[in-house]
């Protein structure tokens, strides 16, 4: 198990990410997608703190911050698709288009 | 008594406020003894005045000063404060006009109880009557010439009020604007005198110009014929000189008893006083006296003469009143300073006289024509007899008082030029002939009006009494101010030396003037007296022309009228030139021409400007809205598309290098 093989993941894992938040109609899904997002960017900070410095634990605590601002990201996420959702009565993301030009 | 001279003018001015603020108008209004009350008040003190003057008792002049207003004033860089003071100054002249004026004004509002008895306008009257006499009060005891002109301008205006007192009617009506306006045309000859004298003397105050005009070199000939010039035509104006006398003749149209308070005391009285307060300037040069000499005399002969056609009793003695003032003019243009002065206090008795037996006459009668009087001596005894006194002291017969002054005069006016004393003594001769025709026509012969000599009565004691006062003044104020050498000593001006000819007038030249006088009276009785009037009509046929063109007055009036629609011509065109040329074709061609200007740069303005920005303007929203249609659904998974794109395409462009 070598540096790459880890990046590998993250990278994997990121653009299952991506892909996710491109094509998902549903809002839940694209906010767990972002979510992939973030873990990608935590497997890639974890692997280079193992690898690149491995006496530090920068990137780890790095990790560990982000891992608990993601969680307040997906609360404030979550209550704004809850507010959506209760003025639209949909989950689908096409149909929000209020700012439309 | 002197140090309280300030209220002489004050309380008449006082009183007329009072009169015209807080009385009611009334046929019982107490507004008439107010102003009596003021008046004799007033009388009294000019007395006391007069007697301290007379017997020596109080030192003259007598001068008191008060600040009134200051300026600054900046001459060659350096400023400093001017005072105006405002004052009074009495000497000699001052004191015996303030007798004559309080005196006679005094008479008038008196008399005025009775001849104006039941006019609507019984107070108002009071008030101007008083406040004519403030006005003229204010001029006499003035010590400074601004306040003096102010006076003046305040004569003006009171003689405009008294005058066209009968406004409704038009004949005072025209005549109160004829007198107003020609004495505002001999007021801007006074007006640049002022400013002359303020650029030459640097102060209005009469004794420090006195002062000053008597250092030698000081006044300079051409300054002082320029001031006397000026001064001459102001007091022409106010005099009623020639040429501008057109006005006193139809000032007739106001109240009699006003015509009297003009005609003695107050109104022309004032030309001839400024013309003694500014005696100073005159001496300094001959061609200011012998304007004021020649002036004069050619106003005294001339009205002389219209005297003689005329029928309107009041027109008669109006003439004469200006015939008189020219002696008075001629009389200080001679050198004649005391005659002159001496002549307008006895005139001024006398002519007041006059005019309320003649305002006696026309309340009895209800009309001006004397050619409907006659026969009126016996009705009216009292009238008759002071006004006989009147005319033998105007005409100059000894030992009334008009003998005296004229006498004085013409000794003067002898010394002067004898042209000028003939022609003078010519026109004494006619003073008499046409006073004593007026006598006549009115008061002797046969009644010409039978229903109107039947109503005629005598008038009330009131207005009887100021006549006999006045008719005994005219008897004695001649010899009693003569005697001694009374007034020659309060009325005196010390000529410089070279001045005039120092010729001694022969002998009794009274006497044979007054031999020629009563020459003159003898062929009066002779046209007028007899009640035979086919000599006087067969001259009047005879020399129609003559007569024509005396009462026409020389056609002073038709020329002034006619200098009237000229300037009126000259005004219209200056207006129509104005309107067409200057403002139609200068002004709205150029307006025009602005107009057209500014259309022209509205549509480039309009055309290439604006178009351009809005041109640029459209480009960028018809982009924008084109741009916004390719790129903006609302989508936000679109969007983040094209993020994750772009950062696909950098990301590959940076590792790529």
């Amino acid at each position: 198990m070598t540096l790459t093989h880890y990046l590998t993941l993250g990278a994997i894992v990121f653009l299952i990410g991506i892909f996710g938040a491109l094509t998902r109609r549903n809002i839940i899904g694209i906010l767990m997608s972002i979510e992939l997002i973030f873990n990608a960017a935590n497997i890639n900070l974890a692997a280079f703190n193992r690898f690149l410095h491995p006496q530090g634990v920068a990137g780890q605590a790095v990790a560990l911050f982000f891992i608990t601002i993601a969680a307040a990201e997906v609360v404030v996420g979550l209550a704004l698709v809850l507010a959506i959702y209760r003025n639209t009565d949909t989950v689908y993301v096409e149909d929000f288009s209020l700012l439309k030009g | 008594m002197l140090e309280h001279a300030y209220l002489i003018p004050l309380l008449p001015l006082t009183t007329s406020l009072i009169i015209l603020l807080f009385f009611k108008e009334d046929s019982h209004s107490p507004a008439p003894y107010l102003g009596l009350a003021a008046m004799f008040w007033c009388f009294v003190q000019s007395v006391v005045i007069f007697y301290g003057a007379a017997s020596g008792a109080s030192a003259l002049p007598y001068e008191a000063n008060w600040t009134w207003f200051s300026f600054a004033a900046d001459v060659a860089g350096k400023g400093f404060t001017v005072p105006m003071p405002i004052g009074i100054l009495i000497d000699g002249p001052a004191s015996v006009m303030l007798v004559v004026v309080t005196l006679v004004s005094f008479l008038v509002q008196l008399y005025s109880l009775g001849y104006m008895h039941g006019d609507p306008r019984f107070k108002r009257y009071y008030a101007f009557l008083s406040f004519f006499t403030a006005s003229m009060l204010g001029l006499v005891v003035s010590s400074n010439l601004l306040v003096t002109f102010a006076c003046w301008e305040l004569v003006g205006v009171s003689s405009y009020l008294l005058i066209g007192f009968w406004f409704e009617k038009p004949g005072p009506a025209y005549a109160s604007k004829k007198a107003f306006m020609t004495t505002k045309l001999g007021d801007c000859g006074l007006y640049l005198a002022l400013l002359l004298i303020w650029a030459k003397f640097g102060t209005f105050n009469i004794t420090a110009m006195t002062v000053s005009a008597a250092m030698p070199g000081y006044l300079s000939t051409a300054a002082a014929t320029a001031i006397g010039l000026g001064i001459l035509f102001g007091a022409a104006g106010k005099s009623a000189q020639w040429p501008l006398f057109i006005w006193l003749p139809d000032a007739m149209e106001g109240p009699t008893p006003v015509s009297a308070l003009i005609h003695a005391a107050t109104m022309v009285a004032a030309g001839i006083y400024l013309v003694g307060k500014t005696y100073f300037i005159f001496v300094h040069s001959d061609i200011a006296m012998g304007a004021v000499a020649w002036t004069g005399l050619v106003t005294a002969l001339l009205t002389a003469t219209m005297a003689l056609v005329a029928y309107d009793i009041k027109r008669v003695l109006a003439f004469s009143t200006v015939s008189q003032l020219g002696f008075m003019m001629c009389a200080l243009g001679c050198g004649g300073y005391t005659a002159g002065l001496f002549h307008l206090t006895t005139h001024a008795f006398f002519k007041a006289l006059l005019f309320l037996g003649a305002g006696s006459v026309i309340h009895a009668v209800h009309t001006n024509d004397m050619r409907q009087m006659g026969g009126l001596a016996k009705k009216m005894p009292f009238t008759f007899a002071t006004m006989f006194i009147g005319t033998l002291a105007i005409s100059g017969i000894p030992p009334f008082a008009g003998y005296y002054s004229k006498d004085m005069i013409l000794e003067k006016v002898y010394a002067y030029n004898h042209v000028m004393f003939y022609l003078l003594t010519f026109a004494a001769l006619l003073t008499a002939f046409y006073m004593f025709r007026m006598v006549f026509l009115t008061f002797v012969g046969d009644d010409r009006d039978h229903e109107k000599h039947h109503h005629a009565h005598e008038s009330p004691w009131v207005m009887l009494g100021p006549l006999v006062l006045l008719a005994f003044l005219s008897f004695v104020s001649g010899f009693g101010l003569e005697h001694g050498g009374l007034f020659e000593r309060l009325v005196n001006f010390k000529l410089p030396e070279g001045l005039v000819p120092e010729t001694e007038a022969p002998a009794h030249l009274g006497l044979y003037v007054t031999g020629l006088v009563v020459a003159s009276i003898m062929l009066s009785w002779r046209l007028y007296g007899r009640n035979d009037f086919r000599l006087a009509e067969s001259l009047k046929s005879r020399f129609s022309i003559l007569f024509s063109v005396l009462e026409n007055r020389y056609g002073m009036d038709a020329l002034f009228l006619g200098l009237v629609a000229f300037c009126d011509r000259v005004a219209k065109f200056a207006f129509w030139f104005d309107s067409s040329v200057i403002d139609q074709f200068f002004v709205d061609s150029w307006g025009l021409v602005t107009t057209l200007l500014a259309e022209l740069s509205a549509l480039v303005d309009n055309i290439f400007v604006d178009r351009t920005v809005d041109g640029f303007g459209g480009l960028s929203m018809d982009a924008g809205v084109l741009l916004r249609s390719l790129v903006t659904h609302g989508q936000a998974q679109e969007y983040l598309m094209y993020i994750a794109v772009a950062v696909s395409l950098f990301t590959i462009l940076i590792l790529s290098r």
